[in-house]
């Protein structure tokens, strides 16, 4: 072991007697912390478990530690023990070594003087230990921040504390060893520790990262409680931090760099290549990334030294582990490899603030890089620099969050209340274009969210593109044009709104070094003009430019009384109100009253009728046929269609209400008439007076309603209030028996309210059908005349978030098949796909079109899964294919379909891309057309039989001949 | 008697000694195994109901708190607690040392927290899955009233991991004793699949016969006999008829047989909305019959091995319990492969198995 020598305790002849039945040693070591050693060393003689002893080593401490030691263990003679080392180690490790020679316990623990073990921990540690035989059991550690407000606390890495787990080997969850890397909240059999010559290394930081690597490994088995264990409590640091901290800071960063080789060392020994690599793609996501985030705010000396000791290391992390992370820390990764701090610092932008586009980016055949550079060069670089998968080639400039970077800040001469300030909008790809008309103005809001008292606005004079970015100047004289309130508002954000035409994208400024922005700048608060009368600038934690109201010094006592005195109380209770009381009346339960309690109760509006498509996120579908052929045949009525995110693409000529708004909670309990394809709010009860037409929005392969087994659970109540929202509809329209057997019944749906007239949105496919002529749309989409396009509709899939990913390589079948057709790819409402510029013109995402209809009508050939689609395209009777490259998981892991489409397929079925290709490669349409007319014919025939064309036309005649405006 | 075991003084406290249902069947049952094993038991209940269930010569004592309710909450409730706390005070003063509380629903706590227990070790429990709790109001009581006793236990190491990420770190299981290991299993010779339970929503029947209407077409000559009776009785039937399934279910009512009535079938179904530790699941394995289930709680999948002992489907999945009882129909040799397989499996869940694992855990409070 260490070898220190070590003063014998005081009392050995007590202390040396083995207490009976001692089941666990804690191992509790101390530093200069007399004060808190011991709340430490109750919280283990507290246990549940009576078999604990204490065994408390002090690392020569001079703030008489050791003495504190030595009256508890005088207090507590059979239960705990001192010891001092002779001379101070400087870390954890030759402490907690000598608490192992001490131990006599079958078990050891260990704890830090300043943290607490949770009262159960070591009865469920020896529980788990003497149930498995584990070497090891770990349990879950929490971080108490013992200063903030409400002692705030954060699970270590509670994903792999989930559950009780037993382990083998540590290779069956390796991150374990990659994530918890703590010692403490551990239980070590004695015997195993002795055998394995564990200890722990002396001499360097974050022993820990060494000897837990080490425990793991050597470990036969080890377990896994999810019992919180031990309160790990965090103090925050006070201040910022001086230059020999950023001395200490290199420092320790150097011996971290260390234990990772010693690791690593351990895990090539061992023949452990996998942990390796997991442990690899955990520094590049984690232990770098810390270190990065803080790169903008140092100097460049800082850097250099950062960067001698990361390089290095760097080099032995696997390539291929850059393969495993998200794309901004393999760029960061990278340009760090390569020094390459031009666009390094960029990067660690996007790092902060994970939306943001912080590089001009570079389009190099098709694919889009990070940065034009290294990627001629460097055929690794072509691999990690490639960035398409974020998708920022496809989204406007309105939706991308752009890095704007500070150039310039500069008070006026004479300490005047101007300020001038300068910098540069990043231009990706060249977004923002050249001839665009640019407007812009600076904003400074108050960083409380929630309710707004007060905005400033500051004109930005100039504005003009420069290469890859657009810069700006603006002086904004603050002294005259900011007048905070003072008491409840210290902190002042800033952004820039650049309109580029009528397009607006928001900007945070990024003060890019550590010392750009400084000096106080004379402001006149108004409520607080005595206390405080100047702001001064200050970088966030984000890296964006705020400031900060400051007071006079003088008057500093001043401030405290009023930020933290009655005025500020008051100021902030004031506050707190509003924003509750906002809260309140914007809260589903407030609207659901106001719906109930007062627009329920207010007359029926004649002739209002209100449309709805896919919970607003649409116009489209029959709700829309419906709405159109009323406007067509003259039917004179009041239209209200619902939205919800933005009203672009919704009818000019009707009123659009926001879903769940007050306007369109009024609407629908004033409305006569409810037309939608999904359900309007469950919650809101439909008034006798007014007619629910529910067009549904598909015939059914799966199984829907009462046959889905999440409703068969429903307890009767929670069923009855379903049936009730069920209920609401008068009319629900039918497009075959097989509606009838499906939807029908699951729904409960009584046999006077279905409609069998086929769906309104589908008489435009029964003209299509007829004509032979190309849709106008082949021309906005800008589809050559000699190319057949090929609709690519799959239905919505859940895994991996709202990004749907093509089963098949959009850029080979570009490649493929771009001569003779184009593919159009239309992901579920909820679903959304990023196509790399390589496929330009070849294949167009046409996700955003709200109606899909349109889409189908211009296909001449369908490709689909599972979606209802199918039974739509199916009147057109043109070819279709179906790939369902998941099926079994699809239809069996989930709720169950209706039929085997497998069986009834109206088309070839193909299972892979290989399966794909060559179906497209070696049959024509026109093959598939006739070989499958049969087939189709009776698809129609079973699940389309109502489907005539006159779907809308039926409707409008049922219920609202008697509105037709008087010829 | 094993060594390091004890005779030690053990109460069982519960809501009423003698009401009808799981947890006071489970009292009597552990009482008696404990009294067997030489422990001097005490059962204690709070509450007397109208119509008390005959219980019999009982070799132990039992003590009723109220002879009827308590006062409804409030200030009269309050001080009857503090009165009735006494009288559990004295009962476990008489102790000796190592005595042990179990104290088998959380509303007795209320009781059993205002009474000393000084040197006894008391363990609280909770006799459903975490989910059903998370349902109730139980569960924030559960949180409350056993934050502090020496163990907490549920019936499956799943749903104690669950209570302990909801903050109870005393949390720990022990699973329930199946009551009989029969000497002569079910012959499985009758074409009829089993369902025993009370007709209530929770138990799901309505399930069954929704899953019923699917494999009955394929099998003619079995019936679906549902022994029972409860609340639901009518609607259920109603339910049955209206999928035209009455000619193949058999509507048996509440038996006290239930050896006999495993006898007579030779698959058992179970489709509740939720379970603890399913005690009729326990019983058809132990006579032998394969059962599938759905697996709604962490007890069914802790008593079936899923394609080894039974047959587990997705809760609410009617299609694929249909298809799990099609397999079972379907297969004689299956039958009987699963059913003996569940008869040898089931005995991990015997008496004595389960007795030893309580005086381990009584010990094991101790340290």
């Amino acid at each position: 072991m260490n070898g220190v020598k070590v003063d014998a305790d005081q009392r050995p002849s007590i202390s040396d007697v083995a207490v009976p039945d001692v089941a666990m040693s804690v191992v509790v070591i101390v530093y200069n912390d007399a004060a808190r050693l011991p709340t430490a060393v109750r919280s283990v003689l507290e246990q549940t478990l009576r078999g604990v002893e204490v065994v408390i080593v002090d690392d020569h401490s001079t703030d008489g530690s050791y003495e504190v030691a030595r009256r508890l263990a005088a207090e507590h003679p059979d239960r705990v023990r001192a010891y001092r080392l002779p001379e101070n180690s400087g870390g954890c490790g030759a402490p907690r070594n000598h608490g192992i020679l001490k131990a006599r316990g079958d078990y050891v623990l260990f704890l830090d003087s300043d943290d607490v073990l949770e009262r159960n921990a070591c009865r469920n540690f020896l529980e788990a230990a003497e149930t498995t035989g584990a070497d090891l059991v770990s349990g879950m550690c929490v971080r108490v921040h013992v200063d903030s407000r409400h002692r705030k606390e954060v699970k270590w890495y509670p994903w792999l504390y989930a559950r009780t787990r037993t382990l083998d080997s540590i290779a069956e969850l390796p991150d374990l060893l990659v994530f918890d890397t703590l010692s403490t909240n551990k239980c070590y059999r004695r015997q195993f520790l002795v055998d394995s010559g564990l200890d722990f290394p002396v001499g360097i930081h974050y022993e820990d990262l060494l000897f837990s690597a080490q425990a793991y490994t050597a470990a036969r088995r080890i377990t896994l409680i999810p019992n919180r264990v031990y309160d790990w409590n965090v103090a925050e640091k006070a201040g910022a931090k001086s230059i020999s901290n950023r001395r200490a800071e290199i420092a320790n960063f150097a011996h971290r760099m260390e234990m990772h080789r010693r690791v690593d060392r351990l895990l090539a020994d061992q023949g452990l290549t996998e942990l390796k690599f997991r442990k690899d793609v955990k520094f590049l996501k984690h232990d770098l990334v810390l270190h990065l985030r803080d790169l903008p705010s140092r100097d460049a000396s800082y850097r250099q030294e950062f960067a001698a000791l990361a390089l290095p290391y760097l080099a032995s992390i696997d390539p291929a582990a850059y393969d495993e992370v998200e794309p901004i820390h393999a760029v960061c990764a990278y340009l760090l490899r390569t020094s390459d701090w031009g666009n390094l610092l960029p990067a660690v932008d996007t790092l902060t603030n994970r939306d943001k586009v912080s590089a001009p980016l570079a389009e190099r055949d098709g694919r889009v890089y990070w940065c034009a550079e290294h990627i001629d060069e460097d055929p690794l670089a072509r691999r990690i620099l490639d960035v398409t998968e974020l998708g920022y080639h496809s989204r406007p400039v309105g939706k991308l969050f752009l890095r704007n970077e500070l150039t310039e800040y500069r008070q006026a001469e004479g300490g005047g209340g101007v300020v001038r300030l300068a910098g540069r909008v990043t231009n990706p790809l060249g977004v923002i274009p050249p001839a665009a008309r640019l407007t812009a103005q600076l904003e400074f809001y108050a960083r409380r969210q929630g309710v707004r008292f007060q905005t400033f606005r500051f004109p930005v004079p100039t504005l003009r593109h420069e290469g890859s970015y657009v810069s700006w100047e603006a002086a904004a004289d603050l002294s005259k044009g900011l007048r905070p309130l003072g008491v409840v508002d210290a902190v002042w954000d800033v952004r820039l709104h650049l309109d580029v035409d009528s397009e607006r994208t928001t900007t945070r400024l990024t003060a890019a070094g550590p010392s750009l922005a400084t000096g106080q700048v004379p402001v006149r608060p108004r409520l607080t003009r005595l206390i405080a009368d100047r702001i001064e600038p200050q970088v966030s934690a984000r890296g964006h430019l705020a400031f900060r109201l400051v007071p006079d010094k003088k008057a500093n006592v001043l401030v405290t009384r009023g930020l933290q005195g009655t005025p500020g109380r008051l100021a902030k209770a004031g506050y707190r109100k509003a924003k509750t009381l906002r809260k309140k009346v914007t809260s589903g339960d407030t609207k659901l009253r106001l719906y109930h309690d007062v627009f329920l109760r207010m007359p029926v509006h004649r002739r209002l009728v209100v449309f709805e498509s896919h919970l607003g996120r649409q116009y489209s579908d029959s709700p829309r046929a419906i709405y159109e052929e009323m406007r067509r045949q003259g039917i004179d009525f009041e239209a209200v269609w619902s939205y919800t995110g933005k009203p672009q693409g919704f009818p000019s000529d009707a009123t659009l209400v926001r879903r769940w708004s007050l306007p369109y909670l009024r609407a629908l309990a004033r409305a006569e008439f409810w037309i939608d394809n999904q359900s309007y709010p469950l919650k809101l009860t439909k008034r006798p007076g007014t007619t629910y037409i529910q067009t549904w929005h598909g015939s059914a392969l799966k199984r829907m309603g009462f046959d889905e087994p999440g409703w068969k659970l429903k307890s009767r109540a929670e069923q009855a209030e379903q049936q009730r929202s069920l209920d609401r509809f008068d009319h629900f329209l039918i497009r075959s028996e097989h509606d009838v057997r499906t939807l029908a019944k699951a729904f409960r749906l009584r046999e006077k309210t279905l409609l069998r007239v086929g769906y309104p949105r589908n008489d435009a496919l029964a003209q299509a059908r007829e004509s032979a002529e190309r849709p106008l749309l082949a021309a906005e989409l800008g589809i050559p005349a000699d190319k057949k396009v090929l609709l690519y509709a799959p239905t919505f899939r859940q895994q991996g978030g709202r990004r749907f990913a093509l089963p098949f390589d959009v850029e080979r079948f570009a490649e493929e098949f771009g001569d003779e057709y184009v593919l159009l790819v239309r992901a579920h409402y909820l679903n959304h796909v990023v196509l790399p510029p390589s496929v330009r013109g070849r294949v167009i995402d046409v996700s955003d079109h709200h109606d899909v209809t349109p889409l189908l009508a211009l296909a001449d050939a369908l490709m689909t899964d599972y979606s209802s689609v199918m039974f739509d395209y199916a009147l057109l009777d043109r070819p279709m294919l179906f790939f369902p490259y998941d099926y079994e998981e699809y239809v069996h892991e989930g709720r169950g379909t209706y039929f085997d489409l497998l069986e009834r397929a109206p088309g070839p079925v193909v299972r892979t891309e290989e399966e794909l290709r060559s179906l497209l490669a070696a049959s024509s349409l026109e093959e598939q057309t006739l070989k499958y007319a049969a087939a189709r014919e009776r698809f129609v025939a079973d699940f389309g039989e109502h489907d005539k064309g006159t779907a809308a036309r039926r409707v409008v005649e049922e219920f609202f001949t008697d509105w037709r405006k008087a010829q | 008697m094993t060594v390091g075991t004890r005779e030690r003084d053990v109460f069982l406290v519960s809501n009423s000694v003698d009401e009808m249902g799981g947890v006071t069947s489970w009292s009597h049952q552990m009482a008696r195994l404990f009294t067997e094993r030489g422990h001097r038991v005490h059962v204690i209940g709070v509450t007397t109901p109208e119509d008390p269930h005959d219980l019999g010569e009982l070799p132990y004592p039992t003590t009723r708190l109220y002879d009827g309710q308590p006062p409804a909450p409030g200030r009269a409730r309050d001080a009857s607690m503090r009165a009735k706390a006494a009288v559990l005070t004295d009962l476990f003063r008489a102790a000796r040392p190592g005595g042990v509380v179990i104290v088998t629903q959380v509303w007795a706590m209320e009781w059993v927290k205002l009474a000393d227990t000084s040197g006894l070790t008391v363990v609280g429990m909770s006799h459903e899955s975490f989910e059903t709790s998370k349902r109730s109001s139980r569960f924030q009581r559960v949180l409350r009233h056993y934050r502090d006793v020496d163990r907490m236990l549920v019936l499956t190491r799943e749903d104690a991991d669950l209570w302990i990420g909801a903050g109870l770190d005393n949390a720990s299981f022990l699973p329930n004793a199946v009551p009989w290991l029969p000497q002569v299993p079910s012959p499985r010779t009758e074409k009829a699949v089993i369902s025993i339970g009370r007709l209530s929503d929770e138990k799901g029947v309505d399930m069954l016969l929704d899953t019923w209407a699917e494999v009955a077409p394929r099998h003619p000559g079995w019936v679906l006999k549902i022994y029972g009776s409860g609340e639901d009785e009518e609607i259920l039937r109603k339910h049955c008829t209206a999928l035209g399934l009455d000619d193949s279910v058999r509507w048996m009512g509440r038996t006290s047989d239930v050896p006999g009535a495993l006898r007579s079938g030779s698959v058992f179904a179970l489709s509740s909305r939720g379970e603890g530790f399913p005690l009729a699941l326990m019983e058809a394995m132990a006579m032998g019959v394969p059962c599938a289930a759905f697996d709604c709680a962490p007890g069914v999948h802790e008593i079936i091995q899923d394609g080894e002992d039974g047959l587990l489907a997705r809760p609410g999945n009617t299609g694929e319990l249909a298809r799990r009882l099609d397999l079972l129909m379907s297969d004689a040799a299956l039958r009987d492969r699963m059913g003996d397989a569940a008869r040898e499996n089931i005995r991990r869940y015997g008496a004595d198995e389960i007795a030893g694992r309580w005086e381990a855990l009584f010990s094991f409070l101790e340290r």
